[in-house]
């Protein structure tokens, strides 16, 4: 009897890993697409800057009439356009998360519905090819913290970003870098290693 | 520096003119309604080229300003060097001076082919400005009773050569001008904008895109 319940445990919880590896990749590749664009956002930032700085007044430029304003138009046209993609980059970055939330809520659900029939000896074993149930539930509720807090924070880089504010929007792809977390990245991955023989153990 | 290329490019597809009209509707079309299309067309593929182009000398002159800031860095370098007597350095410079001279000829080479781009665009203008004179004498004042293609008259046609003719002679005299201050200027802020007025060719607006497309709608070369 006390087997039915650790058993259908283990099979979310195989789910789980599934997503998270699914997602694993999804994410990596996403946050590499975002690269080259905020450097470019970076660039155009440079760009509006050095416009801002020069009076060109004083420049063989002069004789070219609104050159300032329509450059600048370009530019910011530019930006947005940047942004957008960016932005398009954000949501597939949520999904990741939604999808890692939604398993986690699903995984914890399962658990507190079976809470009462699970002793605490059946939730604290491990064998040698399977991690215990309290162990993995801890990873993956870790692997979910650190993808939301990863899109919390990127999404707060690039709500604050404001075209008025070009230091700002200079320095973002720098910013940008030093959110990313190979540690945490690498504990995902140490994750799914050691749930290996678990998942294939269905 | 590094001026990266993030131009908004539009999609377009390259016409021409065996793909566009089929041989029984080009049988149809003679006299101004056929030299209408043709120009159209020649708009689209001389734009085309226009921006290929573009791309091409701004790749060319973001070389132009990073050999340039190497070149200066050399001499620094350079003046530094003198107290010990190494000849390591001007041998660099020259170097490098070679190649900055190599960029130039360069970017001059585009500006020419610009240019020649602009010139034809020029002799299209003209066609139309024969074309209204042709239809005047034709049809009068008012010109011919109905619409050669969809609703456009003659003038308007001769318009919308004129407006794009005058957008690009524009934008080859600014690129003129950065061609001969690009290599010149020692001001790091003023090199970026020559860079990107380069690239973003601010006098060429949304509304010139427009323009063209309308032109390729209005002759049967986009289809609505």
């Amino acid at each position: 009897m006390s087997q039915q319940p650790s058993s259908l445990l283990h099979q979310e919880l195989r789910k789980c890993f599934r997503v998270l590896e699914a997602n694993q990749n999804i994410w990596k590749s996403v946050l590499a697409e975002c690269t080259p664009l905020m450097s470019s956002l970076g660039n155009l930032a440079e760009q509006l800057r050095a416009l801002k700085n020069v009076e060109l007044v004083n420049t063989p430029l002069a004789q070219f009439p609104d050159l300032k304003e329509r450059l600048q138009y370009k530019l910011i046209q530019a930006i947005d356009t940047v942004l957008g993609k960016l932005s398009e980059k954000m949501y597939a970055l949520q999904l990741v998360r939604d999808s890692i939330s939604k398993q986690l809520l699903a995984v914890v659900q399962q658990y507190e519905q079976k809470a009462d029939s699970l002793d605490i000896h059946s939730c604290t074993t491990r064998s040698a090819i399977s991690p215990s149930v309290a162990d993995m539930l801890e990873w993956f509720q870790d692997a979910e913290r650190y993808y939301r807090v990863q899109y919390i924070q990127r999404k707060n880089l690039l709500q604050i970003l404001k075209p008025d504010e070009l230091v700002f929007m200079e320095t973002a792809p720098k910013r940008w870098a030093t959110l990313d977390s190979p540690r945490g990245e690498e504990n995902i991955s140490d994750v799914l290693h050691q749930v290996s023989f678990f998942m294939s153990s269905d | 520096m590094h001026l990266i290329v993030c131009h908004l490019k539009l999609e377009v597809q390259l016409y021409k003119y065996s793909e566009t009209t089929t041989p029984a509707r080009k049988g149809n079309l003679t006299g101004s309604a056929r030299k209408l299309k043709d120009n159209a067309a020649d708009w689209h593929n001389l734009i085309l080229k226009w921006d290929r182009l573009n791309e091409e000398g701004s790749s060319v002159a973001a070389k132009i300003v990073n050999s340039k800031i190497s070149k200066e860095s050399l001499k620094e370098h350079d003046v530094l060097m003198e107290g010990d007597h190494l000849s390591v350095a001007p041998s660099l410079v020259h170097q490098n001076s070679q190649e900055l001279q190599a960029e130039c000829t360069n970017l001059q080479n585009i500006v020419n082919k610009m240019a020649h781009i602009l010139s034809k665009m020029e002799k299209m203008v003209s066609a139309g400005r024969g074309m209204c004179e042709l239809e005047k004498f034709q049809y009068g004042a008012k010109g011919r009773p109905a619409p050669l293609f969809q609703t456009w008259s003659m003038q308007q046609f001769a318009e919308v050569s004129s407006r794009l003719y005058d957008v690009y002679k524009q934008e080859l005299a600014l690129k003129q001008t950065i061609l001969q201050e690009l290599a010149h200027t020692t001001n790091m802020d003023l090199s970026m904008v020559y860079l990107s007025s380069w690239l973003y060719q601010p006098y060429i607006e949304d509304s010139s895109k427009l323009l063209l497309e309308s032109l390729l709608i209005e002759t049967g070369h986009r289809a609505l």
